[in-house]
């Protein structure tokens, strides 16, 4: 058996946990053009990082502790490097119907929800979403376990009074 | 709402992706991922382009104290401005060696951390080059005409108009640091002049620091 050339060994693996991309990305960037160059920020340093991923964690974990700290500057980045992303005519993710993926009520109301939340608390809130246990919340975000805990419940108080009617 | 609920909204978007969404392999290949910059990248690039302006200037300043040890009035200026580019390279340097050392597979609250500090630092150095700049402008004079054309730049401009320039420069800082925090609002437009701006007036400083309070904050379990 022939070992996987690294590239096809990162696309494998960024192809099995492709949703974690898009999710991150949608839940920073709703503008789909912004969404597409942070796809692809995040993919680029992916990649760049690759050769550093150490084979006994999970990839999941690795992909989210990269994905959300591009995601988090990329948000917080006041002017956009339009000039490092490489124009490509299509998506590096495509969506075979977008409107069945995106534009129900419900996942409207979620992205609003986690819209109002700042950079770190939304990356927990995708996190825990994403059914992540809270060390595994912990260790992606660097914070204590039971850190984690009393943030969520701060979260499902805060969701209980602002969303009493939906 | 309760939490249960947003978790099983998520749930409803997570089997639409599954079933809709599929990674363009032959895209990303095509895009050949290894020459593709990211944003620190760019930084890094910038940086070192900066780093091979300023060893061209060191170089050429060099061989100019070197041609002058005897005269005071070009050895002075051509030594301010040595020590200003001097400086810029050891700071840019430090950056260049940080960026290089970043690892995104850190934990969220650590890069993000290390990202600002990073981009303070930045800040900084860009305010200080600003400031210095109207200042050092008759040393650059002086060592121009001198090393370029082999002009005396005390022979053409009477003693009285370089001091003037001099002080001129002093008074010029405190007005470019008045004029940016209460124009800063109006002078938004190009990236370029937002970013001096900004620099200027300490509002990227105050984002800046803000954003580690949060992170601070949010390493507290009370935070």
């Amino acid at each position: 058996m022939t070992a996987l050339d690294p590239q096809d060994r990162f696309l494998a693996l960024l192809e099995e946990h492709d949703k974690i991309l898009y999710k991150v990305a949608s839940s920073y960037c709703r503008n789909p053009e912004d969404r597409r160059d942070l796809i692809q920020e995040i993919v680029v340093q992916l990649w760049r990082s690759f050769g550093k991923f150490d084979d006994s964690y999970r990839f999941s974990t690795w992909m989210y502790r990269i994905a959300i700290n591009v995601a988090i500057s990329f948000y917080r980045s006041q002017s956009r490097r339009t000039r490092d992303t490489v124009p490509v005519e299509e998506s590096i993710l495509e969506i075979a119907d977008p409107g069945a993926a995106e534009d129900s009520d419900n996942i409207r109301l979620l992205h609003h929800f986690i819209g109002q939340m700042d950079e770190l608390n939304r990356a927990l809130m995708i996190l825990y979403l994403d059914g992540n246990s809270y060390d595994t919340i912990a260790e992606i975000l660097g914070i204590s376990t039971t850190n984690v805990a009393t943030k969520i419940s701060r979260i499902k108080e805060r969701l209980r009074r602002d969303f009493a009617g939906a | 709402m309760e939490l249960q609920d947003m978790k099983d909204r998520w749930n409803e978007y997570d089997r639409k992706l599954e079933a809709n969404l599929r990674l363009n392999t032959q895209v990303l290949r095509e895009l050949a991922l290894n020459r593709v910059g990211s944003s620190l990248k760019w930084l890094s690039r910038k940086i070192v382009f900066e780093l091979l302006i300023d060893l061209v200037a060191i170089l050429a300043l060099g061989a100019f104290t070197a041609n002058h040890l005897g005269e005071p009035r070009f050895l002075v200026p051509a030594l301010a401005l040595d020590l200003f580019v001097i400086g810029f390279v050891a700071w840019s340097i430090r950056q260049w060696a940080e960026i290089g050392s970043l690892d995104y597979g850190e934990s969220i609250v650590t890069i993000q951390r290390k990202l600002e500090l990073l981009k303070i630092d930045r800040i900084r150095m860009t305010k200080w080059v600003l400031l210095l700049s109207p200042l050092l402008w008759i040393p650059l004079l002086i060592v121009t005409l001198k090393g370029l054309g082999g002009l005396d730049a005390y022979a053409i401009f009477p003693a009285r108009w370089l001091a003037a320039n001099l002080l001129l420069g002093l008074a010029v800082i405190p007005l470019m640091l008045w004029v940016s925090k209460r124009y800063a609002d109006r002078m938004q437009g190009s990236p370029l002049v937002r970013g001096l701006v900004n620099a200027l007036a300490d509002r990227s400083l105050n984002d800046a620091t803000r954003f580690l309070g949060t992170l601070s904050s949010f390493e507290k379990e009370n935070g």
